[in-house]
C-alpha cells in the first residue's frame, strides 16, 4: 500500500468506529431524545471524515467545468440521502464506497507491479572494460565498438558478440525457451539474456537504444497504443455511459415525483443511479486484460505488437505457411541413409571421407551428419566433375559419390529413391553400396503445431512455396496440410493470399507465416502477419504483427490459447460489470434495489473485474 | 519529437483519459497519451518547446488529480 491508500485505510477505520457506536446509540434508542438537527450534527461528523477528500475533487472538477465526475454525484448522492432523513444510509455508502476505491487502488498497484516484472529484461548497467580497468556505465553511454565485461548472473545490456570467454546464455527472457544457449568466442549474443556461467568479454555491435532489449520492451509499452476494437468501444461507451446514467436519475427524481408527490421515494431511487455512474469497472479491467495477454505471450517468446492483433488472433480460421525457412529449417540436412551391403555409419564415413574436400552444399550436410572430421591424409587422388559428383581413393579403394549421371558412367545402375530432397549414390570400387537423401529438413515440432492449431480451433492450414510441387507436396503431406500451392513467385503469393481473403468470411481471421524477410508484401497482406523472429532479426520484427522469437512454430498454438482466454476475460468483465450495473439499475427504479447494492455495483464490480483481469498477468 | 515520461499517482483510468485529453489542447503538442496501466505520458511536442509544455502539462495533470504528477 502506498502512503495515501495507508491514510485513507486508517481514515475508514476511524470512520467506521464512530458510525458503529452510533448506530449502537440509535438502536438502543439512546438519540431518540436528541432532537433532529441534534441526529443529522453528529452523523454527520463521520460523514466529513470520510468524505472530506471527495468533496475537494468534486469541487475541483467543477471548477474544471467538469459535470459529470463520480465524485461529484456520489456526494450528490449522500447530501440528497442526509435531506431525506436517511443519515445512517449517507454515512455507510460512502464508508463503503471509500473501502472499495482503497480495494481497486491496491489491486491496480498490484497488476502495475506484475506489468513491471514483465518489464524487468532492462540491464540496469554495463561494465565498460577500457584496457585493464572496469567501470560500472550506463548502457545508455556505451558506444559501438566498446567492449564489456559480463560476469556470471548478469544480464546481457548490450548487443554484441564475443570476444573471449565461454558460457550458457538464459534467454527466457526472450524467447521463453528454458534450455540454455551455449556461446562462444566469434558468436553473436543479444541483451536480455542471462550470463548464467562464465564471464564473457564482448564487443558491443549495437548501441542500447537498437539493442534488442530496447526494441522489445517498446513494442510492449506502445502495445497498448494499438488498441482492439473491444477497448475502442469501452472508451467511447465510457464518455457517454456517465452523462446518460445521470440523466435517467434526473428523470426518476423529477418526473414520478410530479406525478405521484412523492418526492423522498423517488429521490432515492436517483440516487441509487447516481452511484453507479462510474464506467471504472469498465475502464481498468478491460486494458489490464489486454495488456495481461500481451505480457503473457512475451513470456512465451511471442511478440504481439498491439492488443487489436491479439483480438485477431482469437479468431484466426485460416493460417497460411510458407515454406522454406518456416515450416522447413531453410538448411539441408541428410535424412535418411540406405545402404547396399554395409551399414549406415560405415556408408556416411565413406562418403565423408570422399567429400572432405568439397564445399558444396550436399558435402556440408554429410559431413555435418557424419559427426567426426575424417582423417584428410587418408584420402588422395580427389577429383570433382561438377554436375556429377566426386570421385577419390581412400584406404586403398576408389570411392564415387555423386548422382545418377555418375553412377551410369561407372556402368551402375542404381535402384530408384522416391523423394522431394536430392540422393548422392555412393559407390565403392565400381560396387553400388548405398544412397544418401538430402532434403530441407521439417523444423523440430512442425506436426505437432499443426496438430495442436487444430485442436485450438484454426480449421485451415495451407502452404505456399516456390518450390517444385513434388518437394511442397512432400512436406505438406507430411504435415497434415489442407492445402499446398506450389511454384509460386512472391507476387504469386500475395494473389493466392487475396483469394483465400475473398473467400473466408467477414469475422474470420487469415494468419500468414513467414520469415519476414521475403515476405513482407504478404505479411502485410494478410489480416495478421506472423513472422519467424530469429532473435534481433530487424527485417523481421519490422514487417509482422505478431513475431515469434525463438522460430518455434509449437508458440502459434500457444499464442492463439493466450489471445482466445484474453478475449473471454475480457468480454466476461464487460458483461459482468454491465449486467450487474443494469440490474441494479433496473432494481432500483422499480424501488427493489437499495444505495447497499448500488456501492456493490460500482465498486464492487470493480474490484471484481480488475481480480478476474489480473489472472492474465499470471498465466505463466 | 515523440518522448516518454513517467508519472506518479495516476489513481483513476479516466482522469488518465482526461489528462491526456487536456495535454493534447496545449500549445506546441501534436499528441499525448497518458497510460493508466503504466503510469506512463507519451508525448509528440515541438523540442524548442519541451521546457513550457512540460510545465503547463504539470499542471494540467495536477488540476485534474491532485496526487498526480509528471516525474522530470
Amino acid at each position: 500500500m502506498t502512503k495515501r491508500q495507508k491514510q485513507t485505510l486508517a481514515r475508514i477505520l476511524v470512520t467506521a468506529g464512530l458510525f458503529a457506536a452510533l448506530l449502537i446509540l440509535e438502536k438502543t434508542g439512546r438519540l431518540a431524545g436528541l432532537g433532529r438537527w441534534l441526529t443529522l450534527l453528529l452523523f454527520f461528523i463521520p460523514y466529513a471524515l470520510i468524505a472530506y477528500d471527495v468533496l475537494f475533487a468534486a469541487v475541483r472538477r467543477i471548477r474544471q467545468g467538469i459535470v459529470f465526475d463520480e465524485n461529484l454525484l456520489m456526494l450528490i448522492a449522500t447530501v440528497a440521502a442526509f435531506c431525506i432523513g436517511e443519515y445512517a444510509e449517507a454515512v455507510s455508502v460512502m464508508l463503503f464506497y471509500q473501502i472499495g476505491e482503497l480495494f481497486q487502488g491496491v489491486a491496480v498497484g498490484r497488476s502495475r507491479r506484475s506489468i513491471s516484472a514483465l518489464m524487468e529484461i532492462v540491464p540496469a548497467y554495463a561494465n565498460l572494460l577500457e584496457g585493464e580497468t572496469v567501470t560500472q556505465t550506463d548502457p545508455d553511454d556505451v558506444e559501438v565498438g566498446d567492449v564489456i565485461l559480463i560476469r556470471a548472473g548478469e544480464r546481457v545490456p548490450l548487443d554484441g558478440e564475443v570476444l573471449t570467454g565461454t558460457s550458457m546464455l538464459d534467454t527466457a527472457a526472450l524467447t521463453g525457451e528454458s534450455v540454455p544457449r551455449r556461446v562462444a568466442p566469434g558468436d553473436a549474443i543479444v541483451s536480455g539474456c542471462i550470463n548464467d556461467s562464465g564471464a564473457l568479454t564482448v564487443r558491443v555491435t549495437k548501441s542500447f537504444e537498437d539493442s534488442a532489449v530496447s526494441k522489445i520492451l517498446e513494442l510492449v509499452e506502445n502495445a497498448s497504443s494499438k488498441k482492439a476494437k473491444t477497448e475502442q468501444f469501452i472508451t467511447r461507451f465510457a464518455k457517454i455511459y456517465t452523462p446518460a446514467v445521470t440523466l435517467c436519475a434526473l428523470l426518476i427524481a423529477v418526473i414520478p415525483s410530479l406525478l405521484t408527490g412523492n418526492w423522498r421515494e423517488w429521490l432515492e431511487r436517483a440516487c441509487i443511479f447516481l452511484v453507479i455512474s462510474c464506467p471504472c469497472a469498465l475502464v481498468i479491467s478491460v486494458p489490464l486484460g489486454f495488456f495481461g495477454g500481451i505480457g503473457a505471450a512475451s513470456r512465451r517468446g511471442v511478440l504481439v505488437k498491439g492488443g487489436n492483433y491479439l483480438e485477431a488472433a482469437a479468431s484466426i480460421s485460416t493460417l497460411v505457411f510458407d515454406k522454406t525457412g518456416t515450416l522447413t529449417r531453410g538448411e539441408f540436412r541428410v535424412t535418411r541413409v540406405l545402404p547396399a551391403g554395409c551399414d549406415e555409419a560405415t556408408l556416411l564415413r565413406l562418403a565423408a571421407l570422399a567429400e572432405s574436400g568439397s564445399d558444396h552444399p550436399v558435402a556440408r550436410s554429410i559431413l555435418a551428419a557424419c559427426g567426426e572430421a575424417p582423417q584428410a591424409q587418408a584420402v588422395a587422388d580427389l577429383t570433382e566433375t561438377p554436375g556429377e559428383g566426386v570421385e577419390a581413393v581412400a584406404d586403398g579403394r576408389r570411392i564415387a559419390v555423386g548422382n545418377a549421371r555418375l553412377m551410369a558412367r561407372l556402368g551402375i545402375t542404381p535402384p530408384a529413391v522416391k523423394t522431394a530432397g536430392t540422393v548422392v549414390f555412393l559407390a565403392e570400387d565400381g560396387q553400388y553400396r548405398g544412397a544418401i537423401v538430402i532434403e530441407d529438413a521439417i523444423r523440430d515440432g512442425a506436426a505437432e503445431a499443426i496438430a495442436a492449431l487444430r485442436e485450438a480451433g484454426v480449421r485451415q492450414c495451407v502452404m505456399l512455396s516456390g518450390d517444385r510441387q513434388t518437394a511442397a507436396q512432400a512436406v505438406g503431406d507430411r504435415l497434415g496440410l489442407d492445402a499446398v500451392h506450389a511454384e509460386l513467385l512472391p507476387a504469386e503469393k500475395v494473389g493466392c493470399v487475396e483469394a483465400m481473403l475473398a473467400e473466408k468470411g467477414p469475422k474470420e481471421i487469415l494468419g500468414y507465416v513467414g520469415d519476414g524477410i521475403n515476405d513482407a508484401p504478404v505479411l502485410t497482406r494478410a489480416d495478421l502477419g506472423f513472422a519467424m523472429g530469429s532473435l534481433g532479426s530487424d527485417a523481421a520484427i519490422e514487417a509482422a504483427d505478431i513475431v515469434i522469437m525463438d522460430d518455434d512454430l509449437r508458440r502459434l498454438p500457444t499464442l492463439v490459447r493466450i489471445a482466445r482466454k484474453t478475449m473471454r476475460i475480457v468480454r466476461e468483465n464487460i458483461w459482468f460489470a454491465l449486467g450487474i450495473k443494469l440490474l441494479v439499475m433496473l432494481l432500483g427504479a422499480l424501488g427493489f434495489a437499495n444505495m447497499w447494492m448500488a456501492v456493490f455495483a460500482d465498486v464492487g464490480v470493480s474490484v471484481l473485474a480488475i481480480l478476474n483481469a489480473m489472472r492474465m498477468l499470471r498465466v505463466k | 519529437m515523440k518522448k516518454k515520461f513517467a508519472m506518479e499517482g495516476v489513481d483513476c483510468a479516466v482522469c488518465a483519459e482526461r489528462m491526456a485529453e487536456q495535454i493534447c489542447k496545449l500549445p506546441g503538442v501534436e499528441n499525448a497519451s497518458v497510460n493508466f496501466l503504466t503510469q506512463k505520458l507519451i508525448l509528440e511536442a515541438e523540442e524548442a518547446q519541451l521546457e513550457e509544455i512540460l510545465a503547463a502539462a504539470q499542471k494540467v495533470v495536477g488540476r485534474v488529480d491532485k496526487g498526480a504528477r509528471i516525474l522530470l
